[in-house]
């Protein structure tokens, strides 16, 4: 009874409580709809990018204002539009479009507008964000300083990527762009980092099964997941990168380093395409719309770096494009290379050759350089750049065939020695410390009587023993981040003690 | 170029206003010509559409629909324009009234893009999806 009464006692205090005034709204009638794109008549007050409920017969389908024109509005519907017909009402929502964000979003997938795809239950996001924001600006920044570790050997040697950078990650299809993207990411644990990975119209059978490779790495415990598949419409392929940058920005507003890798922003320049088409906005280059650029820009500005005074967090972004044939010329490649600080190119020929990940060192800058590496790689790495470059040079030189100067000779062992170490498993990061190892050993020719064939082995043989025999070593390095004559000492010995300790080694030798 | 309803209703609305009905008379009837000559005669119904709404938009008149739940007596429905006038700032108003028992009370005013929803089957909506929540 008293359970009764306690419900009953508790609904009239809610109705009580409850009072509704009647409220004036601005409606529309929608004129024509189509491929997701909606004309609505009406609606005089809409605001650019203010949130529309449709009100079908199937329930409620929401849009997005993108075209004020003078007797008419432009949207793009968010979600499925065949339930849409010709005079449904369309209502403001008085707010612009906005994502949850926060700390449960943690670990999950995500569709750009923060609704659940994993299946693991309803999200309580605790607060909203505007998709759609203004980058900080110069008062709030400070210049790049403290690097990413990526646990790509090549990429933290010669093209070291900072916290905020924007460095973009460009090549042909099926190269390796985004196994560098989760390599790193995987390597992000333990380096307080948070995560987003934005699929933008990505098939989800290939990102089911990044999904599965994060959370067995135990990745997904600090990855935000924002999946726009290959089937979604357009307009949540355009929104998505806004949307998992306003997830980004929540942890950054807290003063923490966030990742955020784009994949691919081609695609998301395909699909703003499509809309702009659609809302009959001018075609340009490639039928591109004449603000393709500043989607990109003012996506890619809202990475950052801030200081003390505004939090210190950042946000480093990893932006993918993908070229048709390693044309890098075309329009979106030259835009988004022109926006951010510095790019990782793919070069299909070494991919082919077996050097993965099939980074190209000539081609490949990073502007922001070696601020953003700890001072022992900054001594070992300092002159690796150049090593790799003239490398190919040479390489692609000697093979007319003909007598070679002792000097000559010698570089282009160290070079084969150095693209041989640049080799790297997918899903295998190396930690710094372990980098900063091996090249020391090969600047300081400790590798030169090792044969080519067997400098992997020599790699994962020396991490083995130096795992054993020289954690303090390891411990000193990662701590100090610096090197000293000291501690330089010590490496030789430990290098010198592993290779007397390999019979193999000792043999060929 | 092409001229527009719009353009055409705009330009016979400066032609008309101002002038006793007689002259209107051949004002509108020079206007059909014209259209006639122009091969548009097509567009008058859309021409109509837009000059009753410049009409209306030059004069501050304002069409409005009530829909209640009852039928309502002249005195609320004076009450109600009054109301109206105020909430939009015109100076006359339309009133066109239509009955629909499905709100089981209260009105509906829609006037322009506006929608005014006091109907009690709105209420009992949001406090259905409130008491969910």
């Amino acid at each position: 009874m008293s359970t009764k009464d306690f419900i009953i006692e508790q609904l009239k205090e809610q109705i009580a409580d409850f009072k509704v005034k009647a409220k004036q709204e601005t409606v529309g009638r929608v004129i024509e709809v189509g491929d997701g794109i909606a004309r609505i008549e009406g609606v005089s007050d809409v605001m650019m990018s203010e949130m529309l409920e449709f009100k079908t017969s199937k329930g409620s389908v929401y849009g997005v204002a993108l075209n004020l024109e003078e007797d008419r509005v432009g949207a793009i519907i968010l979600g499925d539009y065949l339930g849409i017909k010709q005079g449904d009402e369309v209502k403001c929502l008085k707010r612009i479009l906005e994502a949850p964000v926060g700390e449960s979003l943690v670990g999950r997938v995500v569709n750009p507008l923060g609704e659940p795809l994993d299946g693991k239950g309803e999200i309580a996001a605790v607060k909203h964000y505007p998709v759609e924001k203004i980058a900080p600006g110069v008062i709030t920044r400070e210049s790049v300083k403290q690097p990413v570790q990526t646990g790509i050997k090549v990429i933290d040697a010669i093209i070291p990527i900072g916290r905020g950078q924007r460095e973009l990650i460009i090549g042909d299809r099926q190269i390796g762009k985004s196994a560098i993207a989760i390599d790193t990411i995987i390597n992000q644990k333990g380096q307080k980092m948070k995560c987003v990975y934005v699929a933008i119209g990505q098939k989800e059978s290939k990102v089911a099964g990044l999904v599965a490779k994060l959370e067995q790495c135990g990745a997904m415990e600090y990855t935000i997941v924002v999946l726009a598949g290959a089937s979604d419409p357009a307009s949540l392929l355009y929104i998505a990168p806004y949307a998992g940058c306003a997830m980004a920005e929540y942890f950054l507003d807290k003063g923490e380093d966030v990742l955020i890798v784009y994949d691919d922003l081609s695609k998301h320049a395909v699909s703003y395409r499509e809309i702009s088409l659609l809302l009959r906005r001018p075609p340009g280059r490639e039928a591109y719309p004449g603000d393709i650029f500043y989607l990109h820009s003012r996506l890619l500005e809202r990475a950052c770096k801030l200081n003390k005074d505004f939090g210190g967090g950042s946000i480093t972004a990893l932006p993918i494009i993908e070229t048709q044939a390693g044309d890098m010329s075309a329009y979106i490649p030259t835009n988004v290379i022109s926006i951010t600080d510095g790019q990782i190119y793919l070069m299909p020929e070494l991919f082919y050759q077996g050097s993965r990940p099939a980074v190209d060192a000539g081609l490949s800058v990073s502007r922001v350089g070696s601020s953003a590496q700890i001072k022992a790689m900054k001594k070992v790495a300092g002159k690796m750049k150049l090593e790799a470059a003239q490398f190919r040079e040479l390489a692609a030189f000697v093979q007319f065939g003909s007598d070679l100067d002792k000097d000559t000779k010698a570089k282009l062992e160290r070079g084969k020695r150095l693209s041989e170490i640049f080799k790297q498993g997918q899903y295998s990061p190396v930690p710094a410390a372990n980098q900063v190892l091996i090249f020391y050993a090969l600047i300081n020719g400790l590798a030169d009587d090792v044969p080519v064939e067997k400098i992997s082995d020599f790699e994962t043989g020396l991490f083995k023993y130096a795992a054993v025999s020289g954690a303090k070593i390891l411990k000193e390095i990662s701590e100090k981040q610096d090197l000293n004559d000291e501690l330089e000492k010590k490496m030789k010995e430990l290098i010198n003690d592993y290779k007397d300790s390999e019979i193999w080694l000792r043999q060929e030798t | 170029m092409k001229i527009t309803a719009k353009q055409f209703a705009l330009s016979l609305y400066e032609a008309v206003t101002g002038k006793p009905a007689a002259q209107v008379k051949s004002v509108i009837k020079k206007f059909v010509e014209l259209l006639a000559e122009k091969n548009m005669l097509s567009l008058a119904d859309k021409i109509v559409a837009q000059f009753v709404k410049i009409w209306n938009e030059k004069r501050g008149i304002v069409e409005t629909e009530v829909v209640s739940a009852n039928n309502l007596n002249k005195e609320t429905i004076k009450l109600l324009k009054n109301y109206i006038i105020k909430l939009s700032g015109v100076k006359e108003v339309v009133v066109d009234v239509k009955a629909n028992k499905g709100l089981l009370s209260g009105v509906i005013i829609r006037y322009g893009d506006r929608v005014l929803d006091g109907s009690l089957k709105t209420r009992l909506e949001e406090l259905k999806s409130e008491l969910i929540k």
